[in-house]
């Protein structure tokens, strides 16, 4: 354990980092979502006129980053589960290639190649109705809520896969294996014995896959064409339009409330375990 | 038994492979696409034209590459050097408001930064970091923190102390204790965040707009906004030039880790 | 750190050094808030020929992408820079809603008087920007129009009027699709263009003056758009209508004249697609040059712009080469121009056609109405 001093003085320039270039930066734009226009004085109308405006789709980015965050969670937990567990050499080493690609892909580009992807008469379609698994007029577009999620899942599940297949690799193979000479069967390894070792390092990846995505403007922009939409999209349009910096800084400081909450919730559960989370 | 399963794993693995392989195929399809409309369900016809364009002359995106590679390499060891102390504090040592601090080091990512960059800019040219490379690794360094800081507490954290007091108990100093067990545990979690920060930096278009240019040019700031307004052609190329640094950087993370860490641990 | 690696970092160090010392000695920076075509419309052809006539000189250009968007991002970083002597930015490519608001913050310096070519182009939009008066500060790159694009072989009597255009999408259901209004500007145009169709007082929403009562009488207008909305296929963005056309998924929706042009061009669009401009018409906007208060070089920003809106660069690079409509006024430019090019820009849409049913954009706050009833009472 390192002394209190030392701790401060190893975290100080990471601190120093953050406070100049991003927080002092960022009080400065902060302030406009306390700001009253119409009164010239301080005031919450920017979150009352965000709420009364936005509000589903404030909901809406809730529901679909949580989704998908679920989604990705359980995906990477299989992923990482077979590299550690799996048997077979073939599909191990096949699975080990297959999974990361996505990662590479920037977010821009993957939300156009799922556009082309997941539309109505899009590549995918083609192909199920090609290899005649369905009826040309059975093809539907995901393009909405789906297609976010889908996108979402497709570019961050490479990313937590990664982190919580090394943390799995890392672990102490003696108790899975005395598990294994006991008889266990391999889900109940996995869940029993390699993902509760593993919990940390899952969910720092998934709330830090929760914040991308809460931040990511390209997807909901080009995949989704409906309403509602994500936060994001609504920030950028109160800028573009209106030159409005105080409900968009609203909306931003509600996004980031939404991701503090969880992250927070997270923290706490892990002291009050007794452990040192994150 | 063995049949059966060996059949649901094969299936498994290509649904996987159809969806992770699917969008990329369409990305290699559009990469040499000259013409493809409705109804066909393929190209009407191929060629490198696009690719032409992306790399002629005036358009200078050798430079850009190089930059973008550079740029990203140094945001690596910048985040690195600030991230290894913060995380062994967050994730080992006795920190008042820990909580509060590692929620403040999501803040860069979580709050969308559409409102913010103009703030940051201004700040920037104040301090006379704008157009310079310093500037711009410094941005996409505050951007790739949230990874590096928590990724870092995470694998400092998870390190098991028993190995640690083992060490220290036959008399090596704090110091050789950190270089010999703990940093060598959890170096893999380290290089997994040097990974994502190496790709944050190489995908960042918005910072470096406002931090590098004009006189510091990234590959994104050359193509992203013909792939934002649907230019597959361009999109799909430039993923697949970004691809290249990216899998590059991995595979030398990977190997660099093999053997540095495996003969740490062996000796 | 092995040395190898170490070596391999210090020789990083010294190129990223050097390399931002290699620069020539005139460096003429242009910030294009516009789309690709923008940005490779100055990078292999205004660019080349700048140089070309002014030895020394080097023009370095950087897109920020379509619409207000492109043009906020060059906004912020101007406005980030206001205390410095000098700006980093030399000539700026910008949207008019965003050109008005730099010259209402006074980030713009007023020099059309100062170019040989500043009295070519006398429309009202080189003067007046969404009700923000702009004359002195701007020059039209180019006009762009908002049209309705539609596949001749599926619709083989296309609507000529909005009226009509109401009957087919009830008759067509799915088969028209436009981006709302969150989403790029041609789905804001369509919005525009519907209230100028049914919201009464059409010259007053484009000229002014403004009146804060007017968008009270809006009510039958937005539910009607409300219905139409039933009928319509959602698209993401002016690319996302494009893309959905060109997978016929939908088979008519507003687009940019010129963006439909340079699909076609890259064969991301069936050749075969035809524009109309249905009645009573659309908006369109010109993209402007302008130089910011306190452009490093200002002088060379000025030469620039004149090559720019010179008749012969309008003809050659603005319509033969790119298909945009001239910014400087037509009658310039059509006699710099062989026959042929001039009439295949009016293919479609006829220089009769766009004189009379080519509107403007309405009047800023006017325009803010409009969209946060939309938000209000058709998205909602």
């Amino acid at each position: 354990m390192i002394n209190r001093k030392t701790s401060v003085i190893l975290i100080a320039p990471a601190l120093a980092l953050l406070g100049l270039l991003f927080l002092y930066p960022l009080g400065y734009s902060l302030i406009w979502a306390f700001r009253d226009e119409e009164l010239g004085g301080w005031g919450l109308q920017n979150f009352i006129k965000s709420w009364g405006l936005y509000s589903s789709d404030i909901l809406f980015t809730l529901i679909i980053v949580t989704l998908s965050t679920a989604i990705i969670g359980a995906l990477s937990v299989a992923i990482g589960g077979y590299l550690t567990l799996g048997e077979n050499r073939v599909a191990l080493t096949i699975l080990r290639w297959l999974y990361r690609w996505p990662l590479f892909i920037p977010f821009v580009v993957a939300a156009q190649l799922m556009r082309t992807f997941l539309a109505k008469n899009g590549m995918m379609n083609n192909i199920i109705v090609q290899a005649g698994l369905m009826e040309p007029l059975q093809a539907a577009s995901f393009l909405d809520w789906r297609g976010i999620v889908i996108t979402f899942v497709w570019k961050q599940t490479p990313f937590v896969a990664l982190l919580v297949a090394g943390a799995m690799a890392a672990l102490d193979r003696s108790t899975i294996e005395a598990a294994r000479n006991l008889g266990a069967g391999r889900t109940r390894i996995l869940f029993q014995i390699v993902v509760p070792q593993v919990a940390t390092t899952l969910m720092v990846g998934l709330i830090l896959s929760y914040v991308v995505m809460m931040s990511v403007l390209s997807v909901p922009m080009m995949i989704n064409a409906q309403t509602p939409t994500m936060i994001t999209v609504d920030m950028a349009w109160r800028i573009n339009a209106y030159s409005d910096y105080g409900v968009a800084n609203a909306l931003g400081f509600i996004s980031y409330a939404m991701t503090a909450v969880i992250a927070w919730v997270y923290l706490r559960q892990g002291v009050r375990e007794g452990g040192n989370p994150a | 038994m063995s049949i059966l399963r060996s059949t649901l794993t094969a299936v498994l693995l290509a649904l996987l492979a159809f969806a992770i392989f699917g969008p990329i195929t369409n990305m290699l399809i559009w990469s040499v696409a000259e013409t493809w409309y409705f109804p066909a369900k393929l190209p009407q016809s191929y060629g490198f034209s696009f690719w032409e364009r992306v790399f002629r002359p005036q358009g200078n995106a050798m430079e850009s590459l190089w930059n973008s590679v550079l740029i990203a390499l140094f945001t690596v060891l910048a985040s690195l050097a600030v991230a290894i102390p913060a995380g062994l504090a967050l994730g080992r040592g006795r920190l008042p408001w820990r909580a509060l601090f590692l929620l403040l080091f999501l803040l860069p990512q979580a709050f969308p930064s559409i409102a913010v960059h103009m703030n940051i800019a201004r700040i920037f040219y104040g301090l006379g970091l704008n157009g310079t490379y310093t500037g711009v690794v410094l941005v996409h360094t505050i951007q790739g923190l949230v990874f590096s800081v928590w990724i870092a507490t995470a694998a400092f954290a998870a390190v098991d102390r028993e190995l640690e007091e083992a060490a220290a108990n036959i008399g090596a100093s704090p110091f050789t204790v950190f270089r010999t067990v703990t940093l060598p545990l959890a170096l893999p979690g380290l290089m997994a965040s040097a990974i994502f920060v190496f790709l944050i930096s190489l995908d960042e278009f918005t910072g470096t707009f406002f931090v590098g240019v004009p006189d510091v040019t990234t590959m994104p700031l050359l193509l992203f906004t013909a792939s934002m307004e649907g230019n597959y052609q361009i999109a799909s190329i430039t993923a697949l030039i970004l691809l290249v640094p990216s899998v590059g950087f991995m595979l030398f993370i990977e190997r660099f880790l093999k053997s540095d860490v495996l003969a740490k641990v062996g000796s | 750190m092995r040395p190898k690696i170490a070596n391999l970092f210090a020789s990083a160090a010294i190129a990223l050094v050097t390399a931002g010392a290699a620069h020539a000695e005139g460096v003429l920076n242009v910030a294009s808030g516009g789309s690709q075509n923008m940005v490779d419309y100055v990078t292999d052809y205004l660019g080349p020929l700048f140089e070309e006539q002014n030895p020394g000189w080097t023009v370095n250009v950087v897109g920020t992408g379509p619409g207000n968007a492109g043009s906020q991002a060059i906004l912020e970083k101007i406005k980030a820079q206001a205390g410095n002597d000098a700006w980093d930015t030399d000539v700026v490519v910008m949207t008019q809603l965003k050109t008005g608001e730099m010259v209402t913050e006074g980030l713009l310096q007023q020099y059309v008087g100062d170019i040989g070519t500043g009295s070519l182009a006398t429309r009202d939009t080189a003067k007046v920007a969404l009700g923000t008066d702009v004359e002195g500060y701007v020059m039209p790159m180019f006009h762009s129009q908002t049209a309705i694009a539609y596949n001749p072989d599926l619709v083989s009597n296309p609507p000529a009027s909005f009226d009509e255009l109401k009957t087919w999408t009830a008759e067509n259901k799915g088969a028209f699709g436009y981006n709302g209004i969150k989403n790029g500007m041609s789905g804001v145009a369509f919005t525009a263009a519907w209230m100028y169709a049914y919201a009464g007082n059409t010259d007053q929403l484009m000229n002014g003056p403004y009146d804060p009562e007017l968008k009270n009488g809006w009510d039958a207008a937005l539910a009607d758009l409300k219905a139409f909305n039933e009928n319509v296929t959602f698209t993401p963005g002016n690319a996302g209508t494009l893309d959905m056309m060109n997978r016929g998924e939908i088979v008519m929706g507003p687009v940019w004249v010129d963006m439909f042009y340079t699909w076609q061009a890259d064969g991301r669009l069936n050749p075969g697609l035809k524009l109309l401009l249905p009645e009573p018409g659309m908006p369109g906007q010109p993209y402007y040059y302008a130089i910011p208060a306190k452009a490093e070089n200002a002088d060379a920003a000025r030469k620039f712009i004149e090559l720019a809106t010179s008749p012969e660069v309008q003809a050659e690079g603005i319509v033969k080469r790119f298909n945009w409509y001239p910014g400087i006024d037509a009658q310039h430019v059509e006699g710099a121009l062989d026959k042929a090019v001039w009439d295949k820009l009016f293919t479609d849409v006829t220089p009769e056609d766009l004189a009379a049913k080519g509107k403007p954009f309405p009047l800023g706050p006017f325009f803010d109405d409009i969209r946060e009833a939309y938000e209000l009472k058709v998205s909602n």
